[in-house]
């Protein structure tokens, strides 16, 4: 019986093995006979090649193709839906080179979009270049936060040191977003137009906060399938501001508040400057840990320049940091304008709530200013109120523009500047707010 | 269990800017406590200024210089 049953344990095992040596044996002679090269007649060969051409594949997609998420797309997404997406991104190039509006980013986005509707390449896929940079900075918020880091390197907190009160604007511009959402979700429960959910909507109207990196931080943690409308609006809008503010500027106030000439700012010693950072952290990390990531990196960024003593660091940050950083969003934001994640009704209704999002902070910072008047002590030219959203220096500049076209030496410029920083502030303590409530 | 979407904004709108001005009022009543902190016990040296990484020699010159320039600018602006 032993015997036996010792016979049939070693009978097993030597097929097993002659089976795992017969199937090794196989693998290589397998993978070998494919990558063996057949030689093809001429015609085929031309006619193989024609198959794989662009030309084919934008007008006959391929059945089998799937979106850059691993999901079917429809035959317009493959092949109209992105010759109209190229097109969309040589508006992008026309609108960043002829008309200025944030090249920076507008033209690593525009070219990032440009490469992502190539069919066949899978340039925005988990294996292609714009994919790998999607996952290695963006879907974990990283470039976003290194963006943070250099803007902090570039701030200078002096004028919102030397006029405190002015950061009450910066908070008030940021009823644009809140606004917004509510605006969003109202829209969302009670008509047809579109269907966003809260944390869809919260993405969307962080645009209100006129802050690039902070609006691709919500996004891609909120809703990264809305992360290259919200992006490409976001960036767009800032880059529109001295279009879409000053109207709403003129309307909200009198010409006598825009002749209010303010007083000299006072000079902010080197000590302030150093604790300032230190204290706006300490303050988020009681209140809003959510919000540190973006305000630590920020104020880790205003701490080094201002220090004094890391000239070597600070300068790298507000210079080749920020511009190597700025290249990667840029691609990996433009990753996302594939035409099955763009081409969809939503991307218009979060265009026209990003304008209203933008609009309403701008109104609430002039609107919060000419409160403030209302209480005793030294007055505040609501001009600069429109500053509060953050799109540092130009909301500031534009404050300074308008001014200056009603009082030629009026220069509201660095009054202007302490609620354009404050607003920074103010939109990622907004941001924090969002985050802490969904997670 | 339907929850009614636009009562949840207004949640949101409320604890937002709620959370985002108190944030703010606390720090501009810290900045100013700061600055009166700060000017009593560590006032500034007279005299030097603050911009750093400059050396204080060359700064004073530069800086008459760039306020002559900037004057002249302001008047040049004015007149026109």
């Amino acid at each position: 019986m032993k015997i036996f049953l010792l016979s049939i344990v070693s009978v097993l095992m030597l097929m097993t093995s002659a089976y795992a040596e017969g199937h090794g044996a196989a693998d290589p002679l397998t993978t070998h006979q494919e990558e063996d090269y057949v030689s093809k007649g001429m015609g085929e060969m031309i006619g193989n090649f024609l198959a794989s051409t662009g030309i084919v594949a934008l007008v006959s997609p391929d059945e089998n193709e799937l979106s850059a998420h691993g999901e079917p797309m429809s035959d317009f997404h493959k092949g109209l839906g992105r010759v109209i997406m190229i097109l969309i991104t040589f508006l992008l190039f026309w609108l960043a080179i002829k008309k200025g509006f944030e090249p920076l980013l507008l033209l690593p986005i525009g070219f990032g979009g440009l490469l992502a509707n190539i069919p066949i390449a899978g340039i925005s896929g988990p294996d292609g270049f714009l994919g790998v940079l999607y996952e290695a900075g963006l879907a974990n918020q990283l470039f976003p936060i290194l963006i943070f880091m250099g803007v902090g390197a570039m701030t200078d907190f002096g004028p919102l040191l030397a006029n405190p009160k002015t950061a009450l604007l910066g908070g008030a511009a940021q009823f644009g977003i809140f606004g917004t959402l509510v605006g969003a979700v109202a829209l969302s429960e009670y008509t047809t137009l579109f269907d966003f959910t809260l944390k869809q909507a919260s993405a969307i109207s962080i645009i209100g906060g006129a802050d690039g990196p902070t609006s691709i931080f919500i996004a891609s943690a909120l809703a990264p399938e809305l992360l290259g409308a919200i992006a490409v609006a976001s960036y767009s809008y800032m880059a529109m501001v001295p279009i879409i503010q000053p109207p709403i500027m003129k309307a909200l106030t009198t010409d006598e508040e825009r002749k209010i000439k303010m007083t000299t700012l006072r000079p902010v010693s080197r000590l302030e400057k150093l604790v300032f950072p230190i204290m706006v952290l300490t303050l988020a990390i009681l209140v809003l840990p959510e919000a540190t990531p973006l305000i630590g990196a920020f104020m880790f960024g205003n701490f080094l320049k201002v220090s004094g003593v890391v000239d070597r660091l600070s300068d790298t940050m507000e210079n080749a940091l920020i511009n190597i950083i700025t290249i990667f969003l840029g691609l990996a934001v433009g990753s996302k304008l594939s035409a099955d994640q763009f081409l969809v009704a939503d991307t218009l209704a979060i265009l026209a709530l990003g304008i209203i999002a933008f609009s309403a902070g701008t109104a609430a910072g002039v609107i919060m200013a000419k409160i403030m008047n209302k209480f005793p002590g030294t007055k505040i030219n609501p001009l600069i109120g429109s500053a509060g959203v953050s799109a540092v220096p130009m909301a500031a500049r534009v404050s300074n523009k308008v001014g200056m076209e009603y009082d030629r030496s009026n220069i509201l410029l660095m009054h202007a500047m302490g609620p354009n920083v404050a607003g920074v502030i103010g939109s990622a303590v907004a941001a924090g707010v969002l985050l802490s409530i969904f997670n | 269990m339907e929850t009614n979407l636009v009562i949840e904004g207004f949640k949101f709108l409320i604890l937002g800017m709620g959370t985002v001005l108190i944030f703010l009022v606390v720090l501009i009543l810290l900045m100013n406590l700061q600055r009166k902190i700060i000017e009593r016990f560590f006032p500034e040296p007279q005299g030097i200024s603050e911009a750093p990484g400059a050396t204080p020699g060359t700064q004073a010159k530069d800086t008459k210089k760039i306020v002559a320039a900037i004057s002249a600018a302001i008047m040049h602006h004015n007149k026109a």
